[in-house]
């Protein structure tokens, strides 16, 4: 029996040294394959790094929006 | 009379306690060890050989007004407001703040537990951070691998300044020619705060120094000497130098819910009040916040909380001001808060000047007698100032 895939959702906004990053970092760290990572931020640099990220583990961003007052990625795990 | 309890002889712990003691309430102390350490100097220990007096009793640290007691804790249940600790001790409380600080758990990683008996490292005490010198004294050029084992790193600019001052005694040892410097991080960039990497990258490439971003620690092969990362890549080492992975006290919480799965206190960003209990704080490394886990937020955080538990309103800001040696004769801060992101700031002697004096300053700051002085510098480097002194200048 495999464990249930499930959706993390990260609240990284207004998050100061070192950064959103870090947050998704660590939900990546704890996620399994199958699993969905949303996470908030409103640091504008962290919509270059989603994509930096992404690019580089392989990992497909599902959706990147930003809005007045956050910017929303979320992201399915398909390899680590 | 208000019983406030704060758990942590660290340097939240003892600067709140300080700040509190000879104050109409009752303000106990509970500390694991009387021994305590100034955590920065293992870097210097470690890197350079230093042999400087790092701990100090933490009797001599308090003031006489405040009830200073060993303790382990191992449980705390906030429902009831009683704290348990190893000596089968039970203490009530009206106001509780956890200043727990942090553990490390190198067995989180296949093969740190065997690196750190061969070559130790700068973040676990002084025992390991003699190691990791003596190991530096025996080596004689190859791969050196310094990097961090999990994204969450206390002292978050001490990556950067291990390799940098690798860089010196490397080069102060005439080895630095045959031997390969490797930064790995989980991070974009060497460093995860845009506004300083831009000021410490140049530095890295300047001296040969490569970077391996997006390296995510997974584990350590000790027999073919290969650090592997959950993202693929691979770097073959003779000497690694692995900041441990760290996590939340290691306490029994009652509701367990109020830390996250690392084990850090779930803390109001602004209050520093422990999500879901209004007369329970959490101040320095213990707690979730998203800032530097380092000392001046500890030392911030506990000011904040005296106020509060005074009846005063205050607000923590995210203030982070974390120095940085740079192994070149300079240094440099990490200066941001939750609204304004880190500001790119020069590097220059007196900043160096002004980190080896704030350690020397270190015991005294504990006991609260320097605060005008912290207080007019932290008011004078406000990151939103120094932005809007980079954005005047042009910059």
């Amino acid at each position: 029996m495999t464990d249930a895939a499930v959706v993390t959702k990260v609240d990284s906004r207004g998050t100061a040294c070192p950064g959103p990053i870090t947050d998704l970092a660590m939900a990546y760290r704890r996620s399994k394959v199958g699993d969905t990572i949303e996470i908030w931020a409103t640091d504008p640099g962290f919509k270059p790094d989603v994509q930096a990220w992404a690019a580089k583990t392989g990992n497909p961003i599902i959706s990147l929006e930003e809005g007045p007052e956050k910017i929303t990625a979320v992201i399915r795990v398909v390899r680590r | 009379m208000s019983r406030i309890l704060i758990l942590g002889g660290g340097s939240a712990g003892t600067i709140l306690a300080n700040q509190l003691g000879g104050r109409r309430d009752s303000v106990t102390l509970l500390t694991a060890s009387m021994e305590h350490l100034f955590q920065p100097a293992l870097l210097y220990i470690a890197l350079t050989g230093a042999n400087a007096n790092v701990v100090r009793d933490e009797r001599r640290l308090v003031l006489r007004s405040v009830k200073l007691v060993q303790e382990r804790v191992t449980k705390v249940d906030l429902n009831q407001k009683l704290v348990e600790g190893s000596s089968g001790e039970r203490y009530t409380y009206d106001r509780l703040v956890l200043a727990t600080g942090v553990r490390t758990d190198p067995e989180q990683i296949p093969g740190l537990p065997a690196v750190y008996r061969e070559f130790g490292n700068y973040h676990s005490g002084i025992a390991l951070a003699q190691r990791l010198w003596s190991a530096l004294r025996n080596f004689d050029g190859g791969t050196i691998a310094l990097g961090q084992s999990t994204p969450i790193c206390v002292c978050p600019p001490s990556p950067v300044e291990g390799i940098l001052l690798l860089d010196r005694l490397l080069r102060r040892r005439g080895l630095r020619h045959r031997t390969r410097l490797v930064l790995f991080t989980p991070y974009p960039r060497a460093y995860p705060a845009q506004g300083i990497n831009s000021v410490i990258e140049p530095l890295l490439k300047e001296r040969g120094i490569e970077v391996m971003t997006f390296f995510d620690l997974d584990r350590i092969d000790t027999e073919t000497k290969v650090i592997h990362s959950i993202e693929g890549d691979e770097i073959t080492y003779d000497l690694p130098i692995i900041i441990p992975p760290f996590f939340g006290p290691d306490i029994n919480f009652e509701p367990s819910e109020v830390a996250d799965p690392s084990g850090f206190l779930l803390t109001d960003r602004e209050t520093l009040r422990v999500k879901g209990f209004d007369s329970v704080y959490a101040i320095g490394d213990a707690s979730s916040l998203p800032t530097s886990k380092a000392g001046v937020g500890a030392h911030l955080e506990a000011k904040v909380v005296a106020r509060a538990l005074r009846g005063d309103r205050a607000i923590f800001n995210g203030r982070t001001n974390c120095p940085m040696d740079l192994g070149d004769g300079r240094g440099t801060f990490v200066i941001g808060s939750y609204r304004t992101p880190v500001v790119p700031y020069r590097p220059s002697r007196l900043n160096l000047l002004m980190k080896h004096a704030m350690a020397r300053m270190y015991w005294a700051s504990l006991r609260g007698t320097l605060e005008p002085i912290f207080d007019l510098y932290f008011w004078l480097t406000t990151p939103e100032r120094l932005s809007r002194r980079r954005v005047s200048k042009g910059a």
